[in-house]
């Protein structure tokens, strides 16, 4: 764990000192292209988030042990957390490049409804303790992943059929070296701090519960 | 599927001789068509201002669905039958209350929006069933999880709106097609979404209701 602790601070103040100091700056876009450094790691440990939310809520409800729903749990906060993230920084990078905080992109309206679902999410968990919330979260944790593939689609049509300014990503598929890697130091870095916030999310729960049934034990 | 035929027809008894759930969400649906008519009112309007209606309606209807259910619900639940026929049944309830209150409001979208919804009647059916149908799917599996983690009702749009924003997205776009007078390939790609989005909510639904009514 302390090592985990260790590798995430170290990839994380690498990876900044990098992407902000070393890497080029893009022809272009300038200077806020930098913010990519830190949306596109942001929105990879997002999905991983749901992705872990999904298969926790499974195993949960097919299994019942409480040791999943934790994880799903704990997932699905810092899943909200990266999402957040992911919309701040990508609406701050919008506004010099784009010219607009927003714009009804496919991949905007998907990452914008999932904070929407997973938020509910958390809040049926703050409302409902014990079994019953649990599963309940489940269930939505389940479908809220099921429907990531419509509601990206659907925002697919939704552009088609309302023509915006449409404003594509400069970022092709071949990044050069010099970015692709402090990307991916990046990348490692975010998923590194969201295994250790996962870590010590459930450990908590954890002290949480057994605390709690030693208080209803005495 | 008699068990399912004996559970809906209970449903709509009881709502024939209550006429809660049909009131309050019939009401509803008029004043939302009103306000989107007198705050902007025009033919590009009408299939936003519709799924909006439908959509609101809807959770505020379903809700009731199992609240009504209240003392009864372990008693229904305690029943030797599968946990899957009392989720078919309370959505094809749900349905077909939705679907009165779209029938009854369509004339009056023609009225305030624009009369080629009179026109395109038949054609309009196909989105409002597909729409309906996911929506009742996705409402009943939501509305059954609230009422069973003691969740306050309020919390259904929060949760069914979000879920079921790409079913109401393409709904707009194909009943907007429908009424420009598009030929129905011309749409296809939301009629399709549609027909997924209702595939994996009932799917969804059966298999999961077990999970969610469990004491």
């Amino acid at each position: 764990m302390r090592a985990l602790i260790i590798l995430s601070v170290a990839l994380m103040l690498f990876g900044l000192c990098w992407a902000l100091l070393a890497a080029p700056t893009e022809l272009f876009q300038g200077v806020p292209q930098r913010i990519m450094y830190v949306h596109v790691p942001s929105v990879i440990a997002a999905y991983t988030a749901l992705l872990v939310v999904f298969v926790a809520s499974v195993v949960y409800l097919w299994r019942r042990d409480s040791n999943w729903d934790r994880v799903a749990q704990a997932s699905a906060e810092l899943g909200v957390l990266f999402i957040s993230m992911t919309l701040a920084s990508g609406a701050i990078w919008g506004k010099p490049v784009w010219g607009t905080w927003w714009t009804w992109d496919a991949r905007l309206t998907t990452t914008l409804i999932l904070w929407f679902i997973y938020v509910a999410y958390l809040i049926v968990r703050a409302w409902a303790p014990g079994p019953r919330g649990a599963r309940a979260a489940a269930v939505i944790g389940i479908v809220g992943v099921l429907d990531i593939p419509l509601i990206h689609w659907s925002a697919l049509l939704l552009r088609t059929l309302h023509p915006q300014p449409t404003v594509f990503r400069a970022a092709g598929p071949a990044l050069p070296g010099s970015m692709l890697v402090p990307l991916v130091i990046g990348i490692g870095a975010f998923l590194a701090v969201y295994a250790v916030l996962m870590v010590l999310r459930t450990r908590q729960e954890r002290t949480l519960q057994i605390l709690a049934e030693s208080l209803e034990g005495s | 599927m008699s068990v399912i035929r004996l559970l809906v027809a209970k449903d709509l008894r009881l709502e024939w001789r209550t006429r809660e759930i049909l009131t309050t969400m019939g009401l509803l649906a008029l004043l939302l068509v009103i306000v989107l008519g007198a705050v902007k009112s025009g033919p590009g309007g009408a299939p936003a201002a519709m799924w909006v209606t439908y959509a609101f309606a809807a959770t505020l209807g379903f809700t009731r669905a199992f609240a009504i259910e209240q003392d009864h619900l372990t008693g229904l639940l305690m029943a030797p039958i599968d946990r899957s026929a009392v989720f078919a049944a309370k959505a094809l309830t749900n349905w077909v209350g939705l679907t009165v209150v779209q029938l009854f409001s369509l004339p009056l979208f023609g009225a305030l929006f624009t009369e080629a919804i009179w026109g395109r009647l038949g054609a309009l059916l196909l989105p409002l069933a597909l729409g309906g149908v996911g929506l009742a799917a996705a409402g009943t599996l939501f509305g059954g999880l609230i009422v069973q983690a003691r969740l306050r009702e309020a919390l259904l749009p929060i949760l069914m709106l979000p879920v079921a924003l790409p079913l109401v997205i393409a709904a707009v776009g194909a009943t907007a097609g429908i009424v420009d007078g598009l030929p129905l390939p011309a749409i296809g790609p939301q009629l399709k979404l549609m027909f997924l989005f209702d595939i994996l909510f009932v799917t969804a639904g059966l298999l999961l209701f077990d999970f969610v009514v469990e004491e």
